[in-house]
């Protein structure tokens, strides 16, 4: 765990977070941003629990430290990832196809242009990582 | 890949929770290695095999079939 940098991360999240939601209780910033900076904030708070109970807890460090080391843990994530990247984009193609037909042609050409992106990410991240390995 | 590890790890008397903690692999990880569902990458085989004081070989079973899955 690269503890330091994240602990640091969490304390900011939750700043920022306060700060969004008593710019939002002011009323300088609406809705959307006190919302977000909700989020963050239980976000930032959960995370310095976890570290928390990380440094004090000898069984949870164990724990938590198998979990990340584990190789077929990191197989299982990475795998998972690419599942959802592979159904992501056969959902969305299948609802650019299925927006044209109802008539919704902004939403359709969106979801065609995600599925452009991703591919264009994909074969990015493919040769970077045909270089690397 | 077959592997004798269940065999081997019987055969030592140690248990699941244990072998885990010193491979600092999850207990699931040693059950999907023993029902042949995960294969371990290089770096673990040769480290299940030291442990046993064993070859790679002696642990894990080659099959041609593997290959071409």
């Amino acid at each position: 765990m690269k503890s330091e940098r994240r602990i640091v991360l969490s304390i900011a999240w939750v700043v920022v977070g306060a700060v969004l939601i008593g710019l939002g209780l002011a009323e300088v910033i609406d809705a959307f941003w006190t919302g977000m900076g909700s989020g963050l904030l239980v976000v930032g708070i959960l995370q310095i629990i976890r570290f928390n109970r990380y440094y004090k807890s000898e069984e949870y460090r164990e724990k938590v430290d198998t979990e990340i080391g584990d190789e077929r843990n990191a197989f299982i994530r990475s795998k998972a990832w690419a599942w959802t990247g592979y159904l992501l984009v056969l959902i969305l193609a299948v609802s650019s196809v299925a927006l044209r037909v109802v008539g919704q042609e902004v939403l359709s050409t969106a979801a065609s242009f995600v599925v452009c992106l991703i591919l264009i990410l994909y074969w990015g991240s493919y040769l970077i990582l045909n270089k690397k390995y | 890949m077959k592997n004798r590890i269940e065999a081997i790890r019987k055969e030592k008397g140690i248990r699941q929770e244990e072998f885990a903690k010193a491979m600092a692999v999850s207990r699931q990880t040693i059950s999907s290695l023993e029902n042949g569902r995960y294969n371990p990458s290089i770096m673990l085989a040769y480290k299940i095999a030291k442990y046993f004081d064993m070859t790679i070989e002696d642990v894990f079973i080659f099959d041609e079939e593997d290959v071409y899955c």
